[in-house]
C-alpha cells in the first residue's frame, strides 16, 4: 500500500481522525505529496466516539448562528459527496411538557435565519413518522439532521488521498517535531508494532491529532490550551427511532438519539476531564444514568431496550488565545497558523469544531498549506465525491442481492464491486449480527489498512452487533490468518478484542448484556481457553 | 417512569433477548437439508435488525420457514424467532403465491370439492397420469400419498346421526373439527363424540366453520386466512355465550386459533382464547377434578410410540396427551425423540421440498421402525400422513386410542 | 399434577437428577426452558481443573480438599466425591455416552485453539493427552472441512507446533458437504452433523480423507459427528485406515447436543415427564415448605410434587437474572449470593475473575434454598445456579452440575 515510500514531502498530516483524513484527502487534490501518519488506527479518537450525527445545525441555530451556518451548508455538501455513509433520516425537535413550548417559535426563526429548512408539524404527525416518540410530546420542529458513519467516511477520505498520491502509515506515532533554525522540517515517527524510528522531512507538517494534538505542539515547543471535554453515549441494541430525534430547547446533556445503522445511540454527557486522562476515560454509573434517564424520555421504549455498550470520546476544545482561564472556549473551527502564532514556520495546528464540519477543516487548513507552499489550486473537495459515491452503482435493479452484499454496501459504497463474492467461502458470514462476510474482510485486509481485529471491526462493523463478538471474533481471528496475518499475534489480537468489546459492555452490564458477557466468556475462557 | 428505569428488557417477539447462541440452529429442521434457507437465528433475530432499519432486508429466502417453532422451543432466551420470522413476512413480502400453493392452503375448498367426488378423487390422485400431472403442472410431488377424502363428512354424519341426540345431555361442549376430520377422516370426530356421550356432555357443531387458516398464513395469504379467521373466532366467542367450551382434535388448529391469530392475523382473541382447547387437556383437567371417570376395556392392549408434533410442543400441552394415554391399564406409552416429521403442514407436498421433506423426517422414521410399536400416537393430522406415508406404521390421535380403549357402558354408568 | 419430585431445568445437572430420582421408581417431571448450556460443551467434562491460585490440578481429590467451605464440593463433603463422580460416569454411560478418563487423575483435552485444559472424564474419540510434554503424537494431520469457519485450523496447528508436534493443515469436502457450504450462515458444527448422518454421505467423507491424508500418528478432526448417536463415530473409525482423533469445534457442539439427547431419552425411558420449551413462573409456599409451582404453558395447573429441585443455570441461562438494580432468582425470588453495588459485579479486565461468575442461589449445607433468609425443607439447589464456584477459574462446571445433582437425589431419596 505504501510502497513508493519517500522521506521527502509537501505536507505531513498529523492524525488519522476524520479531519487528518480529510486534510490528507484535500492537499492531495491539490496536488501536494502529502503523507499522513497516525499514531494507532484510524478513527481511534474522538472521531470514532460520537454520534455519528449529520447535524442540520437547528442544534446550534439559537445558540451559536456561526456553527448552525455552517452545519447546514456541510450538511448539503456531505449529502453530495459521501452519499454512501449518510442516512437520509431527517431529524425531530420535540417539545415535551417540561419544556417551554414557546422556545420552539425562537428555534424556527433561528433555523430559518441560518438557512435550515424547520417545518413545525403537530405531534400526531411526528408520531406518525417515528412511532417511537415520547407520546406526551406538545410539538415538534422537523429538520434535515441525518446518520452518517464516521468510520467508512474517514476510511473514503483516506483512499481518496491514497488515490491521488498520499501516503498514508497507521501505528507510526510522532515522537519528536524535527526543527531547524525556527523552523519545522519534519517528524520522527515510532512504529508501535515494532517500535522501530524513522524521520520524515516535509516543508509543513499539520497537526490535526485532535485533543492529542496538545502533545504535538508540547514537541514542537509550542502552547495550545486545549480542554478536553468528555462525552458519553450508549448504543442500544437495535433501532428503536427511524429519525434523529433531539429536545426542542437549550442544547444539553443526552438529548439526541441517533439512528446508526443497526442501532441507535443516545447522548452525550459532557464534562471537562483533565488531561491525562484521555487515554483511559472511565465512564461512570451516574453517566450511565443520566444517558438513560434522558433518553426515555425521547424514546420511552428505551427504558425497556438491552443496551449494549457505552462509550466515551474527547472533544478537543481550545480556548482563545487571549484567555488563558479557559473560560470562553470556542466551539468552532480553530486553524492556527505557528509561524504567525508562536514565530515557527511550516507548522499549522488544524482542531475544534465538528466530526460533520471536517471537510470545512480541512479546506481552512489546505487553503493555509498552499498559500505557504505558494500553490494556487482552488479546492474540490466540495463537488467531487468521495470512493464509494463515485463512480456507478455496480448493482443490477433486477438482480436481487444478498443481505450481505447490501449491508456491505452500506458500509463500502459503490467500492462493493470490489468485493469478492464469487465463491461460497467468500460469500460466507463471519459476523451474522452485522452481516460480515468473508468477502468483505479480504478486501479490508487487503485494502483499508487492517492490521488487526479492531482495525476489521472499524472498516466492517465485525463484532458490533447484538453479541459483541461472541462467535465472529474467533472466525475472523481465523481469516486474518488465512491473509497474512501471524498466528501468534492473531491469537493477541483475539485476546485485545475480547477485552475492548467487554470494556464497553460492562458499564451496562445488566440483563441481558451480562448474560451475553458470561456466555462470551464460557465460550472463550471455557470451551476454548483463552487466556487460561 | 425513570423509578424503573432497565428493570425490564422486553422487545417486540423478545428481539432484543437473542443471545446468538445459536442453539436454535441445531434444532431447526430446514435449514439442515436446505441450504439456500439462513437459518432460524439468521432469519429472524439477526435479519430483523437490518430490516427495521431498511426494508430492503427483507430476503425472500425465509419463506422457507416452516413455522414449526422448533427453534423457539430450543431457544433458552424466550425468543420468539418463528414469530419474528412470520411477522417479517406478513409486513414485508411483496410476492403473490403461486396457484398450486393457494389450492394446497385452502384446504377446505379444495376438500368440499373433493367430497362431494371422493370415490374419483381418491383414484385419480392414486393414478400415475395425475400424479404426474399434479407433479408437473401442479407442483405437488408425485411420490406423496394424498390423505384419501371420505365419501361422507364428517359434519353430514353429524347431522344425520349424531345431531339429535346431543341435546338429552346434561352438559354441553362445542366441538372444531377442522379440515381433516370434517373431510379426509371423520372417525376421530365420531371417537370424540363417543367419548365426550360416554362422559356425559353433549357435542356440538359450531354455528359457522371455516379453515383456521394455518395453510393460507404458511403459503403467503394472510388476507383470506384473517377473513376466515374472525368467522370461526365470531362463532367461538358465540359458543362461549352458552357457556360451551369449543373443543379441538388437531394441535395445528388449535395453535393457530389461540397462539396466531391474535398476533400475526390482529384478530382479537383474548376473550375467547381459554374457550379453546385441545379435547385431551379437556378430559385430562375433568379427571384430575373428579368431574369425570373414565372405564377402559379389560382386553385392551398396545403398545404406541408418541411423536410429539411441532405446535403440540410449542404450547407445552403433550402432557396432557400422554398423561391421559397413561391412564390407560393396557397401554404401552414410549416417548420418540422430540423432532419435526418434516410434513409441516402443506410444505412436504409441494415437490421442490419432497426431498428435503422425507430427509427431515428420516431420524425419526428410522426411530419408530427400529421401536416397531402396534401404532404411532400423535395430536397433528399432518404428521398422521407423513408418518403413515413414511414408515407404513398406522398413526392415531390420542382420542381414538382413548375410544378404541373406553368401556363405554362402564363409562357412562361412572358418570351418571 | 402432581410427581414425587419436580425438577426445574433440563440441562446436565437437572437430568441427571431426573434420571436418578426417575430410576429409583420416583415419579418426575422435569420443567425445561429451551436449551441448555452443554449446547456449548467441550466434549469432555471437568471435576477440578485448577486450584485457587490457577495453577493446574493433577489430582481432583486432594485439590477439592482445599477448596473454601462455600464451594459446592465442599458442601457434598469430600468422602462422598469419589463414590459421587464414579456414580456419574456410570450414569453417562448407562445413556450410551462413552468416556475416558477417571477422577484420580486428570488428563488434558485439546480446546478449540489448539491449547490444553485439564478435564476428567472425555467423550470417546477425542483427542486426550496424558500432559504438555507428553503428546501422544509426532506427527499429525489436522483435517478441516471446506469452508468450516468454527474451526480454527491456523491456531490449533500453531499451538500443537508450539508443543513440538509437527502439524499439517488439509482440507477437504464432498458434494453434500459443498451443498451444505452454500448457506453462508449455516455451516456449523451441528449442522454439519445433521448432513453426515446420512451413511454415504459419511463414507464419502471417509473416502475422501484416505485419499488425501499420508502418514501421520494421527489425523485430527472437528467433532462435527454423531448429532444424536455416536453410531458414525464408530463407522468413521472402521473406514478411515488412521487413527482419528477428534478436536471440539465452536458452538453449537455436536458432542453436547448428543449428550442432551441421550440423557433426555434415558429420562424418557426411566419413566420420567419432560416438559420442554416451558419454565416455572412462580411457587406456591406454605411457610417454609414449596407446595407446588405453575408454568408459562399451563397457568391454570399447578403441579405439585413432595420435593423440588431448581437447576435452571447462571445468568445466560437466566436461572439467575440481573438489571439495573441487583441480582435475583427470578422463579422464586430466593436467596442469592451477590454484591449488592453492580459496579461490583465485574472488573475491567475481561481476563481476571469476575466476581459475577460466582453468584448464584444461596443454599445451605445440604443444598436447601434459602428464602427471606429461612430454609426451604424440599426445595434444593443444584449446578450451575448454585453460588460459590466459578467454573472458568476453576473448571469444574461439569463436575458440580453432575455431582451436586446426585448428592441431591440422594438426599430425596433419603439414600445420602
Amino acid at each position: 500500500m505504501n510502497s513508493k515510500q519517500n522521506d521527502n514531502y509537501d505536507v505531513i498530516i498529523i492524525g488519522g481522525g476524520i479531519t487528518g483524513a480529510g486534510t490528507a484527502r484535500d492537499c492531495a487534490l491539490r496536488g501536494l505529496k502529502v503523507l499522513l501518519v497516525e499514531k494507532f488506527d484510524f478513527t481511534n479518537g474522538a472521531t470514532g466516539r460520537n454520534h455519528g450525527l449529520l447535524h442540520s445545525g437547528a442544534r446550534y441555530a439559537v445558540t451559536d448562528p456561526e456553527s448552525a451556518t455552517e452545519c447546514i451548508k456541510e450538511n448539503m455538501v456531505l449529502r453530495r459527496i459521501a452519499k454512501h455513509c449518510i442516512e437520509e433520516t431527517d431529524g425531530l425537535f420535540i417539545t415535551l411538557p417540561e419544556d417551554d413550548i414557546n422556545y420552539q417559535k425562537t428555534f424556527v426563526e433561528a433555523c430559518t435565519r441560518a438557512g435550515i429548512s424547520a417545518n413545525i408539524i403537530s405531534p400526531e404527525e411526528a408520531l406518525r413518522l417515528d412511532p417511537s416518540v415520547n407520546p406526551n410530546l406538545l410539538g415538534a420542529v422537523r429538520v434535515p439532521d441525518a446518520s452518517i458513519d464516521p468510520f467508512h467516511l474517514t476510511t473514503a477520505n483516506v483512499l481518496d488521498a491514497r488515490q491521488h498520491g498520499a501516503d498514508v502509515l497507521t501505528y507510526h506515532e510522532v515522537v519528536a517535531i524535527l526543527t531547524s533554525n525556527g523552523r519545522v522540517e519534519g517528524v520522527r515517527l515510532r512504529n508501535n508494532h515494532t517500535g522501530e524510528e524513522i524521520e520524515k522531512h516535509a516543508a509543513l507538517v499539520i497537526n490535526a491529532a485532535g485533543i492529542w494534538g496538545h502533545d504535538i505542539a508540547k514537541m514542537a515547543d509550542i502552547k495550545i490550551n486545549m480542554f478536553p471535554a468528555k462525552g458519553t453515549l450508549l448504543v442500544f441494541g437495535h433501532r428503536v427511532n427511524k429519525m434523529v430525534i433531539n429536545r426542542c430547547r437549550k442544547p444539553a446533556n443526552a438529548d439526541i438519539l441517533v439512528p446508526d445503522d443497526a442501532v441507535c445511540v443516545i447522548g452525550t454527557t459532557s464534562d471537562r476531564v483533565s488531561y491525562d486522562t484521555v487515554d483511559n476515560l472511565k465512564i461512570t454509573s451516574e453517566e450511565v444514568d443520566t444517558l438513560i434517564r434522558e433518553g426515555e424520555k425521547l424514546a420511552p421504549s428505551l427504558a425497556t431496550t438491552r443496551i449494549l455498550r457505552a462509550y466515551a470520546g474527547v472533544r478537543p476544545l481550545v480556548a482563545a488565545d487571549n484567555d488563558p482561564t479557559g473560560r470562553s472556549i470556542s466551539r468552532g473551527i480553530v486553524c492556527l497558523d505557528h509561524e504567525k502564532r508562536d514565530g515557527l514556520a511550516g507548522m499549522i495546528t488544524i482542531t475544534g469544531g465538528k466530526m460533520m464540519t471536517y471537510r470545512l477543516m480541512a479546506e481552512q487548513a489546505t487553503d493555509l498549506a498552499c498559500k505557504k507552499l505558494g500553490i494556487d489550486k482552488a479546492c474540490e473537495t466540495a463537488t467531487t465525491p468521495l470512493p464509494g459515491t463515485a463512480g456507478k452503482d455496480p448493482d443490477n435493479p433486477h438482480h436481487t442481492y444478498s443481505t450481505a452484499h447490501k449491508a456491505a454496501k452500506g458500509r463500502q459504497g459503490n467500492r462493493v464491486k470490489e468485493i469478492d463474492e464469487r465463491t461460497e467461502d467468500d460469500r460466507a458470514l463471519i459476523c451474522e449480527c452485522e452481516e460480515v462476510s468473508v468477502g468483505e474482510a479480504k478486501y479490508a485486509i487487503e485494502e483499508l489498512h487492517v492490521h488487526d481485529l479492531l482495525n476489521l471491526r472499524r472498516r466492517t462493523r465485525v463484532g458490533m452487533g447484538t453479541c459483541q463478538g461472541e462467535l465472529c471474533a474467533c472466525r475472523a481471528a481465523g481469516v486474518m490468518c488465512e491473509n497474512g496475518v501471524k498466528v501468534d499475534k492473531a491469537m493477541t489480537d483475539l485476546t485485545k478484542f475480547i477485552n475492548e468489546r467487554w470494556k464497553g459492555m460492562r458499564p451496562v452490564a445488566w440483563g441481558s448484556t451480562l448474560d451475553e458477557a458470561q456466555l462470551t466468556t464460557i465460550i472463550y475462557q471455557g470451551l476454548c481457553g483463552l487466556g487460561i | 417512569m425513570a423509578e424503573g428505569i432497565q428493570l425490564k428488557n422486553i422487545s417486540g417477539n423478545n428481539l432484543e433477548q437473542c443471545l446468538k447462541c445459536s442453539i436454535c440452529t441445531a434444532y431447526c429442521p430446514v435449514s439442515a437439508v436446505e441450504p439456500k434457507y439462513p437459518g432460524p437465528k439468521h432469519s429472524g433475530p439477526d435479519q430483523e435488525r437490518y430490516r427495521l432499519k431498511d426494508s430492503k432486508f427483507f430476503d425472500e429466502a425465509l419463506k422457507m420457514c416452516l413455522n414449526c417453532k422448533r427453534c423457539e422451543v430450543a431457544c433458552p432466551s424466550g425468543v420468539r424467532i418463528a414469530d419474528i420470522i412470520q411477522a417479517s413476512r406478513i409486513t414485508y413480502s411483496t410476492h403473490r403465491p403461486i396457484p398450486r400453493d393457494i389450492m394446497l392452503a385452502n384446504t377446505d375448498f379444495v376438500g368440499t370439492m373433493a367430497n362431494m367426488v371422493a370415490p374419483i378423487v381418491n383414484a385419480t390422485l392414486g393414478l400415475k397420469p395425475v400424479k404426474a400431472v399434479l407433479h408437473g403442472v401442479m407442483g405437488i410431488d408425485k411420490h406423496r400419498t394424498f390423505p384419501a377424502y371420505s365419501s361422507q363428512k364428517f359434519e353430514t354424519w353429524y347431522k344425520r346421526m349424531a345431531a339429535k341426540k346431543q341435546d338429552s345431555y346434561s352438559k354441553h361442549v362445542s366441538y372444531f373439527h377442522g379440515c381433516y376430520v370434517n373431510y379426509n377422516f371423520p372417525q376421530l370426530g365420531k371417537d370424540l363424540v363417543k367419548i365426550m356421550n360416554a362422559v356425559g356432555y353433549g357435542v356440538h357443531l359450531l354455528e359457522k366453520e371455516k379453515c383456521c387458516g394455518v395453510a393460507l398464513i404458511a403459503n403467503g395469504l394472510s388476507g383470506q386466512a384473517r377473513r376466515q379467521g374472525k368467522v370461526n373466532i365470531r362463532s367461538i366467542r358465540k359458543a362461549a355465550e352458552q357457556n360451551r367450551i369449543v373443543l379441538t382434535t388437531s394441535s395445528t388448529c388449535t395453535f393457530t386459533m389461540r397462539d396466531e391469530y391474535e398476533h400475526l392475523l390482529d384478530i382479537k382473541t383474548d376473550d375467547v382464547r381459554e374457550n379453546i382447547t385441545l379435547a385431551t387437556r379437556f378430559l385430562y383437567r375433568l379427571i384430575e377434578k373428579g368431574d369425570i371417570k373414565l372405564a377402559f376395556r379389560k382386553d385392551f392392549k398396545m403398545r404406541t410410540a408418541y411423536h410429539s408434533a411441532c405446535h403440540m410442543e410449542k404450547m407445552g400441552w403433550i402432557i396432557y396427551s400422554t398423561e391421559l394415554l397413561k391412564m390407560i391399564p393396557g397401554l404401552e406409552l414410549i416417548m420418540l425423540d422430540s423432532q419435526c416429521c418434516g410434513i409441516a403442514g402443506t410444505y412436504g407436498f409441494k415437490k421442490e421440498n419432497y426431498q428435503r421433506s422425507q430427509e427431515i423426517g428420516s431420524r425419526l422414521f428410522k426411530q419408530i421402525k427400529e421401536l416397531n410399536p402396534d401404532c404411532v400416537s400423535t395430536d397433528c393430522e399432518t404428521c398422521k400422513w407423513q408418518i403413515e406415508m413414511s414408515t407404513g406404521y398406522e398413526v392415531k390421535n390420542p382420542i381414538s386410542i382413548l375410544a378404541d380403549a373406553l368401556d363405554v357402558e362402564e363409562t357412562i354408568k361412572l358418570n351418571q | 399434577m402432581r410427581y414425587d419430585t419436580i425438577i426445574i431445568g433440563g440441562g446436565l445437572s437437572g437430568l441427571t437428577a431426573g434420571i436418578t430420582l426417575a430410576k429409583a421408581g420416583q415419579k418426575v417431571c422435569i420443567v425445561s426452558a429451551g436449551q441448555s448450556s452443554l449446547h456449548f460443551h467441550s466434549g469432555s467434562f471437568d471435576l477440578l481443573g485448577y486450584d485457587a491460585d490457577g495453577e493446574v490440578v493433577t489430582h481432583p481429590l486432594q485439590a477439592i480438599a482445599d477448596l473454601k467451605a462455600e464451594h459446592p464440593y465442599s458442601k457434598i463433603g469430600i468422602s462422598n466425591i469419589e463414590h459421587l463422580a464414579s456414580q456419574a460416569k456410570t450414569l453417562l454411560s448407562e445413556a450410551g455416552i462413552s468416556v475416558m478418563g477417571n477422577y484420580e487423575q486428570n488428563h488434558y483435552r485439546v480446546t478449540p485453539l489448539g491449547t490444553l485444559k485439564p478435564a476428567w472424564l472425555t467423550t470417546e474419540g477425542y483427542a486426550m493427552i496424558d500432559g504438555p510434554e507428553r503428546l501422544p503424537w509426532k506427527k499429525v494431520e489436522l483435517l478441516n472441512i471446506q469452508g468450516f469457519m468454527d474451526f480454527p485450523t491456523q491456531f490449533i496447528a500453531e499451538n500443537l507446533r508450539m508443543m513440538g508436534v509437527e502439524c499439517q493443515i488439509k482440507t477437504f469436502t464432498t458434494d453434500k458437504l459443498s451443498t451444505a457450504r452454500q448457506s453462508p450462515t449455516e455451516m456449523r458444527a451441528t449442522n454439519i452433523a445433521k448432513v453426515l448422518a446420512n451413511k454415504d454421505a459419511l463414507s464419502k467423507v471417509s473416502e475422501r480423507i484416505n485419499a488425501i491424508s499420508g502418514d501421520p500418528d494421527a489425523l485430527l478432526l472437528p467433532a462435527v459427528l454423531g448429532f444424536s448417536n455416536a453410531e458414525s463415530l464408530d463407522e468413521m473409525k472402521q473406514w478411515i485406515k488412521k487413527p482419528v482423533q477428534y478436536i471440539a469445534t465452536l458452538p453449537p457442539s455436536v458432542s453436547g447436543v448428543r449428550t442432551t439427547i441421550l440423557l433426555k431419552r434415558l429420562f424418557a425411558q426411566a419413566g420420567g415427564t419432560l416438559l420442554v420449551g416451558d419454565s416455572a413462573t412462580t411457587g406456591q409456599f406454605s411457610g417454609n415448605h414449596l407446595v407446588s409451582i405453575t408454568t408459562d404453558h399451563l397457568p391454570d395447573e399447578k403441579l405439585y410434587a413432595d420435593h423440588f429441585i431448581l437447576a435452571s443455570g447462571s445468568f445466560m441461562s437466566h436461572g439467575i437474572r440481573s438489571n439495573y438494580a441487583g441480582v435475583y432468582e427470578p422463579v422464586f425470588k430466593l436467596d442469592v449470593d451477590a454484591a449488592k453495588k453492580r459496579d461490583d459485579w465485574s472488573v475491567t479486565n475481561a481476563f481476571e475473575t469476575q466476581p459475577y461468575m460466582e453468584f448464584g442461589v444461596h443454599t445451605d449445607k445440604d443444598f436447601h434454598a434459602t428464602k427471606d433468609g429461612k430454609n426451604i425443607e424440599n426445595l434444593y439447589a443444584i449446578g450451575s445456579v448454585l453460588s460459590g464456584h466459578n467454573s472458568i477459574k476453576h473448571a469444574d462446571g461439569t463436575g458440580v452440575s453432575l455431582l451436586t445433582a446426585l448428592y441431591v437425589a440422594k438426599k430425596i431419596t433419603g439414600k445420602g
